[in-house]
């Protein structure tokens, strides 16, 4: 079973950008080949659930980020081999045979760009097994992979070509038949291996650049979620948080102001589960976790008043989908930031405590709320002692709120919806103003 | 420049815009000619701000409504015609009949369209001329009911000129000298003249339309106060652009300025509001409103607050667009401005207790300003509560009818605050926390 997640969490936590800008995956897109950039985002498409696994890719790119070894090949090399291999028609397969009078003109006058296609090609899958022949993996598994694919007859047979030297058409002709034909496949999975490489090296760069941490990822038994100094990747001089997640703590019961920080945060720690279920480096300095079925998140909830749908009734069905999976035995990590802000004051107090409270029941799951409801914190307190109140703080400075966006444990009644208006003066522009006619001066 | 509305008012009530589609400009924008089209639009930009004005300007559009004129011409001819007599003649007679006589001839030698223009220019006239006095004879002289009669008496008397009785006996054009004459009295003796009833049948064209659509829509006219009377009111009132809108009642006075509404998202709270916006700003221009019995105050501005833009993705600065634009009308209210407010789920781009405390303060301090007119809707209904020991808060609210699981909206105002507590209805109806609770009850 895969890790599982949907839209409303890819662009919540923007995982995949619009446009491409300031998303995560371009975050970390820093691949040679295009080939490279396919296999990243397949993994960002298809998070694992598997604790071996995820350890198993993570230990692959925290040993090439230890180690910063450059991708051996020139990008251009792929390019022209997967142009190359593009063409699968028979007819075009050179032949053993002799060169006809004609292909000989032919090739005297301009050389046949069919052929300069095949002998390209040809000649950059002969650089690259010499390159990586002469490499020496630390990576066991990866030299062991790579020692199992040059002992492969048609890759293995392309040694006993000269590098960087003109290769007959003989030659060429010789070769093309067992690689673009009957060992097609043995190419193929050389070149994934190496587009699979490309992104570990890539990553491990990024990592190393960054300062990312490596998770580490436990069975989904019992639930764990340990992060020291995280943050969010796109912010600058981002502030990190520690948090630790048990079953005795799995609601985190979160207040703050508007501006303290509490979507970023939220959306830190999406981003960090997320990134580390695929085996990647994560914004902390060290993350430990149990394996979870699914993540979703409702942090960027649009109404679609057009539709008749109201903002609270988005909501609504948001949770019912979370419901529905919880209710299937799945273990989960599920963010709500600022729950039914758009009911009156009663009803989003009341949906809070009766949701939070259902939630709290479910020992094996991660919530993340959000809320400026406090008074349903104080009534939770009493009901669950699986619930861990934290607060982002906002200090004022005058009337000027300063923000510290470092996690305290408690409950804050912190707003300044109030300041804004304060600050902008509008009710004591309307107490001084003059009316023409007022209650006491009623004609 | 309009004074009485800002463009962010004119885009929540969808007022004015030609090319917009359901905007009330082309809802009453049924005029044949291009010169009542430029009325009126300059109608809809400045509406007016003097009662005696609005009520003149009312009398003539509800004598038109009531009678069964038809404008006689299409746009195409009648801008033909308006061409023509807009393009100038010449000084003299003889100076005309050379020009034609030069016009004639390269007619003949260059295949030169000219002459050919102003033959049918002319004849085209001749027509229109016929048409205008049949069209302005049918009018009573003696009426003394009509306020556009005057302008009617004016029209009649060019139209009987002595001058032009040969043109529309005859309008024989056989001989160049003929054309010549024809040519000369209708682009330079009688230019002022023929200017004057085109401004008239402009004018005459916008009336019977505007007339035609409230006759059409059922829509009535409205009378105008004194600003100092600061009253509003009118019966079934609705929207003008809904075919089968539902009507409501509202009054509003120095004793009852503020108009607190709740209700469900889909209850009609946006509509009803617009509906008022619309009736009031077509009661400034003198137009007919959709609704029945409409007396109102003149007013120095209309105010709204419906779509605030907003960018959802930064919860803050749909807030502050909120906050601004609250600060500006504040500046308005506060400057001794008679207004009329509509606020539409204020602060709704922030945290409920933020937007509670906000629309609670907000309301109570603009709700002193008696000179003005406000209406607020809200969905925190705790607001409500805590305001209800003002004597100057009219409670109103659209309500919900459950029907088993589907919701009605009657759309009719009642008094009071909505209690439609549809946010657990709604969670309870989903069976969310069952759904949850399933698995601790049955494990696996």
């Amino acid at each position: 079973m895969r890790f599982t997640t949907d839209q409303q969490t890819l662009d919540d936590l923007r995982l995949f950008g619009k446009g491409g800008d300031g998303s995560i995956y371009q975050l970390f897109n820093r691949t040679s080949t295009r080939g490279g950039a396919a296999i990243l985002e397949e993994w960002f498409r298809y998070p694992l659930s598997d604790e071996d696994q995820i350890n198993e890719r993570s230990g692959i790119i925290r040993h090439f980020a230890r180690s910063g070894q450059p991708f051996p090949f020139r990008p251009e090399l792929f390019d022209r081999i997967e142009q190359y291999l593009a063409s699968q028609d028979e007819r075009s397969r050179l032949t053993g045979r002799e060169q006809s009078l004609k292909d000989k003109m032919s090739g005297l006058i301009a050389e046949d760009s069919e052929y300069k296609t095949i002998h390209q090609g040809v000649a950059a899958l002969v650089e690259v097994v010499h390159l990586l022949k002469g490499l020496d993996w630390e990576v066991a598994s990866e030299k062991k992979a790579f020692a199992a694919l040059l002992d492969e007859p048609a890759l293995a047979a392309l040694l006993s070509l000269p590098v960087k030297a003109k290769l007959t058409y003989e030659q060429v002709a010789a070769h093309d038949g067992l690689l673009r034909f009957r060992h097609r496949d043995s190419v193929r999975r050389l070149l994934q291996h190496i587009y699979q490489l490309d992104v570990y090296i890539s990553v491990a760069a990024v990592a190393r650049q960054r300062n990312f941490a490596f998770a580490e990822a436990m069975p989904k038994g019992r639930l764990l979620l340990q992060l020291q100094g995280l943050y969010h990747p796109a912010v600058p001089n981002a502030v990190s948080n520690n948090l630790t997640i048990t079953p005795e703590s799995n609601v985190i019961f979160l207040t703050g102001a508007n501006m303290a920080g509490k979507s970023t945060f939220m959306k830190s720690l999406g981003i960090a589960l997320f990134l580390a279920h695929m085996g990647m480096p994560v914004p902390a300095s060290s993350m430990v976790f149990s394996v979870r079925d699914a993540i979703y998140t409702t942090i960027n909830l649009s109404d679609n008043l057009n539709a008749g749908a109201s903002h609270f009734y988005a909501e609504v069905l948001r949770v019912k989908k979370v419901a529905r999976e919880l209710s299937q035995g799945k273990s989960l990590f599920v963010i709500f930031d600022e729950l039914f802000r758009g009911t009156n004051v009663k009803d989003a107090y009341e949906a809070t405590v009766a949701l939070t409270s259902a939630f709290a029941g479910h020992r094996d799951s991660i919530f993340v709320i959000s809320t400026h409801i406090i008074e349903a914190g104080d009534v939770l307190k009493e009901r669950h002692d699986n619930i861990y109140f934290t607060y982002l703080p906002t200090r004022m400075q005058g009337t000027k709120p300063v923000y510290t966006y470092t996690l305290e444990k408690g409950i804050t009644a912190d707003r300044h919806g109030m300041i804004i208006i304060n600050n902008e003066g509008i009710l004591e522009k309307l107490k001084n103003g003059k009316p023409k006619i007022t209650k006491n001066r009623l004609v | 420049m309009n004074t009485f509305a800002d463009k962010q008012t004119l885009e929540d009530l969808n007022l004015t815009g030609k090319y917009k589609p359901g905007s009330i400009f082309s809802l009453f924008n049924k005029v044949h000619t291009r010169g009542a089209e430029i009325l009126l639009e300059d109608m809809f930009h400045t509406p007016l701000l003097n009662a005696d004005e609005i009520n003149r300007r009312s009398s003539v559009f509800l004598y038109f409504s009531r009678s069964a004129y038809v404008f006689p011409f299409h746009g195409q001819a009648f801008s033909l015609v308006e061409d023509y007599l807009g393009s100038g003649g010449q000084g003299s007679f003889l100076g005309t009949l050379l020009y034609l006589a030069r016009r004639r001839v390269m007619l003949a030698v260059t295949k030169d369209e000219g002459f050919s223009k102003l033959r049918e220019g002319i004849q085209a006239s001749i027509l229109f001329l016929r048409t205008c006095r049949t069209f302005i004879d049918g009018f009573d002289v003696k009426d003394q009911g009509n306020p556009f009669l005057s302008e009617i008496l004016d029209a009649r008397s060019i139209l009987h000129d002595r001058r032009l009785a040969g043109i529309l006996r005859d309008g024989n054009l056989n001989s160049l000298a003929k054309l010549a004459s024809v040519h000369h009295l209708l682009t330079y003796t009688m230019q002022k003249e023929m200017e004057q009833l085109l401004t008239t049948l402009h004018q005459l064209d916008l009336f019977i339309a505007v007339g035609k659509v409230a006759a059409h829509r059922g829509f009535s006219f409205a009378q105008a106060m004194p600003e100092q009377e600061y009253i509003f009111h009118a019966a079934n009132l609705r929207h003008p652009s809904l075919e089968k809108a539902v009507g409501n009642a509202i009054t509003t006075d120095r004793y009852r300025n503020v108009i607190f509404l709740t209700g469900a998202n889909m209850a009609g709270k946006s509509t009803f509001m617009k509906s008022f916006g619309i009736a009031l700003y077509l009661g400034h221009m003198g137009f007919p409103v959709a609704a029945n019995d409409m007396v109102f105050s003149v007013r120095e501005g209309l105010y709204s607050s419906i779509n605030v833009p907003d960018d959802l993705s930064m919860g803050y600065s749909h807030f502050y667009a909120e906050v601004q634009r609250v600060k500006l009308i504040a500046d308005e209210v506060a400057s001794s401005r008679s207004l009329v407010v509509i606020f539409d789920e204020l602060f709704k781009g922030t945290n409920v207790k933020d937007a509670y405390e906000a629309t609670l303060s907000v309301t109570a301090a603009f709700a002193e300003y008696r000179n003005c007119v406000f209406i607020i809707s809200t969905h925190i209904v705790e607001v409500g509560e805590t305001l209800r020991d003002n004597d100057n808060l009219q409670f109103t609210f659209l309500p919900t009818i459950m029907e088993g699981k589907t919701a009605k909206y009657p759309y009719l105002l009642q008094e009071g605050i909505s209690n439609d507590r549809h946010g657990m209805m709604i969670i309870e109806q989903e069976g969310i926390l069952e759904m949850i609770a399933r698995l601790k009850h049955h494990p696996n």
